[in-house]
């Protein structure tokens, strides 16, 4: 009975480790879409092999010892010396330092140094979205490139959601659009973050970008998607009622398809 | 009632010095208002187990409406009239109900039975003092904490409901009461109870470190202490340091709420049409603030699971544990790297790319004392004559999980792997398996354990052992899955995933999930049910039925108030098993020490 | 051996012991409202208010109350207990009249315009004198029960010395964190 159980413990925890990677292995992120998000997948990539490992391996010694621990009669004759200990506890603290800290040293912070480091290339298309309670309101600054200027008291959620100031000659050609992002396959994209009542966060799935939309502040992403396609925006901060079907849509286009795109919404907007 | 927690007459408070003895006090004394750290902790632990079914409750609706989204729950519609009308569970019913999953199981179940319930039980007992250094500040602090908890269930009666913004109650969101309905009284009450539960946690822990510097046994020197006391000993430290930037952010958010402060409110905010007169706030100083607590208090968590699973297996190995003294450091090194690593749970808010490397590189250093902790657990089953109790595999379940869980945390302590899974389901399924699994399933096994010792009734192995099965097969599927969840794309805290094309395949993983916790959720009965026919029916037990080694298993089950007849003189370690004496392979740490 | 001697020196080490990490406790808690303050500090909304000069009056006031307290405990040590009686009850009269002060600069603030929510530099003010001054009441029952040992015949000498102690320590720590927040309102 004893060595019955024995048995069925040590397969338990074998058969969930087995069957964890098993069931992990046919998992599959959402498909890549973005330059840096290459390196986000390599060093999950990393991860998932090494932890995968580690993982396996030590339930497997875990099932080993039950299943050899229930067959004793005597506990073993010998004891660990502090030696032993030292040894085998140092050995292992490294090499988890390693695994970890060089995972990260090593793929990680390229990749984030990348990310956040490196000035925002000349030709990125730069768009303003800016979040609210349960949308994502886009403003593309038109020809002269430069966005108008908004006040708060001037918000209207259904013929001003921005607040944009009437007299403002920069927003005069300012395109809105409600939900909808274009941009243009294997140019850089850069978009500035803001919210208008509670924390947001605009989260590509595919493109591997994640940034909180903070009332108050004004942060950047900063990516160049490389492939054409439909996606979704996802928010990725708890923000009320709503939040679980705060979507917006991401198109990424072909240079010609994006001028259209871009003509269209701003004669959808008509003039102001 | 033929169940008793106390034996023999009552002895001197003091906590050393002989033992005059008074008259016997009532039953309210004895039972309801009684400083014996004994009863407290048996109070805290009792009122934890009612709490986690409040939780539990919770966590079956949270299944409910992910599992299956559209379906009409006729039945729990007459029930929850407001929150699920009709039978569907509406979102802002949803959000409270995860708002307030989170912050009962946290502050409310795990806090209370694991920490500040076992905690009193066995620290006075296995530093062989009579009772804790401040037996009535222990008593008021329980009183406390029972009122916190009462304060956090009736959040729910106020009007618009309770809490919505998360156990993280990030502001804006929690500041303003238009943004969110349980942003009404909710939050407000939500703020309160943390108070109170602040005090009383910090009255608590007071009461362990100082127990732990100053009321030790002659002979008992820091080394000779069980793993178990070392762990209630940082984690009460930890508490004490961490806890109070909570309050601080609880004192300012209660500020921003009602007297219209701008702690954490910036200019410009447009919550229901109007323009709020707020100004020059910052929404991530709570955060910082928050977290500043938040990760030490995971670690106040799970230390405690990590010690008493290292004081369950050696009584079940027949070995001492392996490496106690590295492990002491390993514990200390965590509880101090935990303090400043707060951070890793901020990196895509806004805060600096720079802090961002800083907290990333810091926080995988804890992986070294945890993965040696790990490994010593692991190792302490080498050579071993294994029994598989009910204690014992739940402290196999604890190795298990904390193995799994633990190196989830390489990929979210990893700034750049955290850029894809902040917020999505993985940190869900991380910190299930760390403070959900880790932690329930040592709490399971410190009741099997100690249950004798406590009530002086051994509790039904065979009910135990389905116990276990019912709970480490489904509790590892459910969040196990979630980690893969998360590397789909699944966000936090959504009402459903039907709103998204790209989670709909995420659908039939979330039924499988839901099936699965109905069964985890199902198979807690049978703990249940074994807990209370045992407290009146189960076998008696003796004074040592594990035959372990530390100072509680000296006295009777139960132990008599006052704790010891004379106080005990320790001659050896916590963990001497494997050796030859009159009572078998093991030395209780009172048996003098052949080696002068 | 002693028994009852050992058992109040341990009573007192454990006191002590348990007052010390309740300072760090309160420490931490002040830490907290200043690494706010200094973060808020940097924005561009920053308005400093106008501090009623009454308040370098409780200042002096809090001040003098750590010093007759120190000349009671010394006397009480000396068990000169009619001068410690009487320094008890200066350091008391003193420690209400700090308190009694500080609500007198929030009315005075009050009368000026200068609410709670005027400005985020006022928010701190009342925010961190408040949490002050909760301390201050909890420490001023600490004193009067010291207090109350002194002036009662039937003292217990050991326990006093205990006792006053543990009351000297919370009553200097708090002056100390008044001079730091005071300090932090005004100069930066």
């Amino acid at each position: 009975m004893k060595t019955l159980e024995g048995w069925l413990v040590s397969l338990l925890f074998a058969g969930t480790a087995i069957a964890g990677v098993v069931y992990g292995s046919g998992i599959r992120m959402p498909e890549l879409a973005s330059r840096h998000g290459a390196g986000i997948d390599a060093m999950l990539a990393y991860l998932l092999v090494t932890v995968g490992g580690l993982f396996l391996a030590g339930y497997l010694a875990l099932a080993y010892f039950i299943w050899r621990g229930v067959r004793r009669a005597e506990i073993g004759p010998r004891f660990a010396t502090r030696k032993t200990e030292i040894l085998l506890s140092g050995a292992l603290g490294l090499g988890m330092a390693v695994i970890a800290e060089g995972g990260v040293l090593a793929i990680g912070m390229p990749v984030w140094q990348e990310y956040f480091a490196a000035a925002t290339p000349a030709d990125a298309i730069t768009i303003d979205v800016t979040a609210q309670q349960f949308m994502w309101n886009v403003r593309y600054p038109g020809p002269d490139g430069r966005f108008g200027r908004t006040d708060p008291r001037l918000v209207d959620d259904s013929s001003n959601p921005l607040g944009l100031v009437p007299d403002d000659p920069a927003g005069k050609d300012d395109v809105v659009t409600l939900n909808e992002i274009a941009v243009v396959v294997n140019r850089p994209v850069r978009i500035q973050l803001r919210s208008k009542d509670v924390i947001h966060s605009f989260f590509l799935p595919n493109f591997r970008v994640k940034q909180d939309a903070v009332p108050g502040m004004t942060p950047e992403v900063v990516f160049v998607p490389t492939r054409t396609g439909e996606f979704e925006i996802a928010c990725a901060e708890l923000c009320g009622l709503a939040h679980y079907r705060m979507r917006g849509f991401f198109h990424v286009l072909t240079a010609e398809q994006f001028e259209n795109w871009l003509r269209l919404q701003s004669a959808a907007a008509g003039g102001r | 009632m033929s169940t008793h927690v106390l034996g023999g007459p009552p002895r001197s408070p003091h906590n050393v010095g002989p033992a005059p003895v008074e008259h016997e006090p009532g039953f309210i004394r004895r039972y309801v208002f009684s400083t014996d750290h004994k009863i407290i902790g048996i109070q805290y632990i009792l009122t934890g187990l009612v709490m986690a079914i409040a939780g539990a409750a919770l966590a079956t609706l949270i299944r409910l409406q992910l599992g299956w989204p559209e379906h009409h729950w006729l039945w729990l519609s007459r029930l929850l009239p407001v929150g699920m009308p009709s039978g569907v569970m509406t979102p802002e019913f949803y959000l409270a109900v995860v708002t307030m999953h989170g912050t009962i199981m946290v502050f409310f179940f795990v806090s209370f039975v694991l920490v500040s319930g076992f905690g009193n039980y066995l620290v006075p007992l296995q530093v062989g003092a009579r009772d804790m250094a401040f037996p009535f500040l222990n008593m008021l602090s329980y009183w406390i904490a029972l009122l916190s908890a009462v304060t956090m269930l009736a959040s729910f009666l106020v009007e618009g409901g309770a809490a919505a913004a998360g156990w993280t109650a990030y502001p804006p969101l929690s500041a303003v009461a238009a943004a969110v309905p349980g942003s009404q009284m909710g939050q407000t009450v939500w703020l309160l109870s943390m108070a109170l539960f602040i005090a009383s946690f910090t009255m608590s822990g007071l009461n362990i470190v100082a127990t732990v510097f100053s009321v030790r046994a002659p002979g008992l020197s820091m080394m000779r202490l069980p793993l178990t006391v070392w762990s209630y000993f940082i984690a009460s430290i930890l508490g004490l340091l961490a806890f109070p930037p909570l309050t601080a952010a609880a004192v300012m958010l209660l500020l921003d709420r009602h007297f219209g402060t701008s702690f954490f409110l910036p200019s410009g905010l447009i919550i229901a049409n109007k323009v709020l007169p707020n100004t020059g706030g910052s929404p991530l100083l709570w955060q910082h603030l928050f977290w500043f607590l938040g990760h030490p208090e995971v670690y106040v968590l799970i230390l405690p699971a990590l010690g008493i699973a290292c004081d369950i297996l050696p009584a079940f190995t027949r070995k001492p544990v392996f490496g106690y003294r590295i492990s002491v450091w390993c514990l200390v090194a965590v509880g101090c790297l935990s303090m400043i690593v707060w951070g890793h749970h901020m990196f895509v808010s806004g805060m600096s790319p720079f802090s961002g490397e800083y907290f990333s590189l810091v926080t995988l250093t804890i992986t070294v004392p945890m993965t040696i902790f790990g490994v010593n657990m692991l190792a302490s089953l080498w050579g071993a004559k294994l029994q598989l109790t009910t204690a014992m595999l739940f402290s196999l379940g604890v190795i298990a999980l904390f193995g799994s869980g633990g190196l989830g945390g390489l990929f979210l302590g990893n700034a750049t792997a955290d850029m894809q899974l902040h917020d999505t389901y993985f940190v869900v399924g991380h910190f299930h398996m760390m403070i959900g699994g880790v932690t329930l399933l040592a709490t399971f096994g410190a009741i099997y354990f100690w249950f004798p010792k406590m009530f002086g009734r051994m509790m039904n192995e065979t009910l135990g052992k389905l116990h276990f099965w019912f709970t480490f097969a489904p509790f590892f599927l459910i969040f196990f899955m979630q980690h893969f969840l998360g590397l789909q794309g699944a966000p936090r805290r959504y009402y459903a995933f039907t709103a998204f094309d790209y989670l709909q395949k995420t659908r039939g993983q979330n039924l499988v999930i839901s099936i699965a916790a109905m069964v985890l959720i199902s198979g807690q009965f049978l703990f249940l049910v074994n807990f209370v026919w045992s407290l009146f029916r189960g076998h008696r037990a003796a004074a040592n039925p594990w035959h372990a080694t530390t100072l509680e298993w000296t006295v009777a089950s139960p132990p008599p108030h006052g704790n010891f007849d004379a106080v005990p003189v320790v001659q050896r370690w916590a963990y001497e098993y494997g050796v030859q004496t009159i009572d078998g392979d093991f030395a209780v740490q009172t048996v003098p020490s052949v080696s002068a | 051996m002693n028994a009852l001697a050992d058992d109040i020196t341990l009573r007192e080490d454990q006191m002590r012991l348990g007052l010390w990490m309740f300072l760090a406790t309160v420490t931490m808690l002040f830490a907290a409202f200043t690494s706010a303050y200094i973060v808020r500090r940097s924005g561009s909304d920053w308005r400093h208010v106008a501090l009623p000069p009454i308040l370098w009056l409780n200042t002096l006031v809090l001040g003098a109350s750590s010093v007759t307290l120190e000349i009671a405990s010394r006397a009480g040590l000396e068990r000169r207990w009619r001068a410690a009686g009487g320094g008890f009850a200066a350091a008391l009269v003193l420690g209400f009249g700090f308190l009694a002060g500080q609500i007198g600069a929030w009315r005075q603030m009050v009368a000026e315009g200068v609410y709670l929510p005027s400005s985020p530099h006022s928010s701190f003010f009342y925010m961190m004198t408040g949490a002050h001054a909760l301390h201050v009441v909890a420490a001023l029952a600490v004193l009067l029960w010291s207090a109350a040992a002194t002036w009662s015949a039937g003292r217990d000498v050991r326990a006093w010395d205990a006792q006053v102690g543990l009351c000297r320590t919370f009553w200097h720590y708090l002056g100390g964190v008044w001079v730091f927040l005071f300090a932090l309102v005004s100069l930066y």
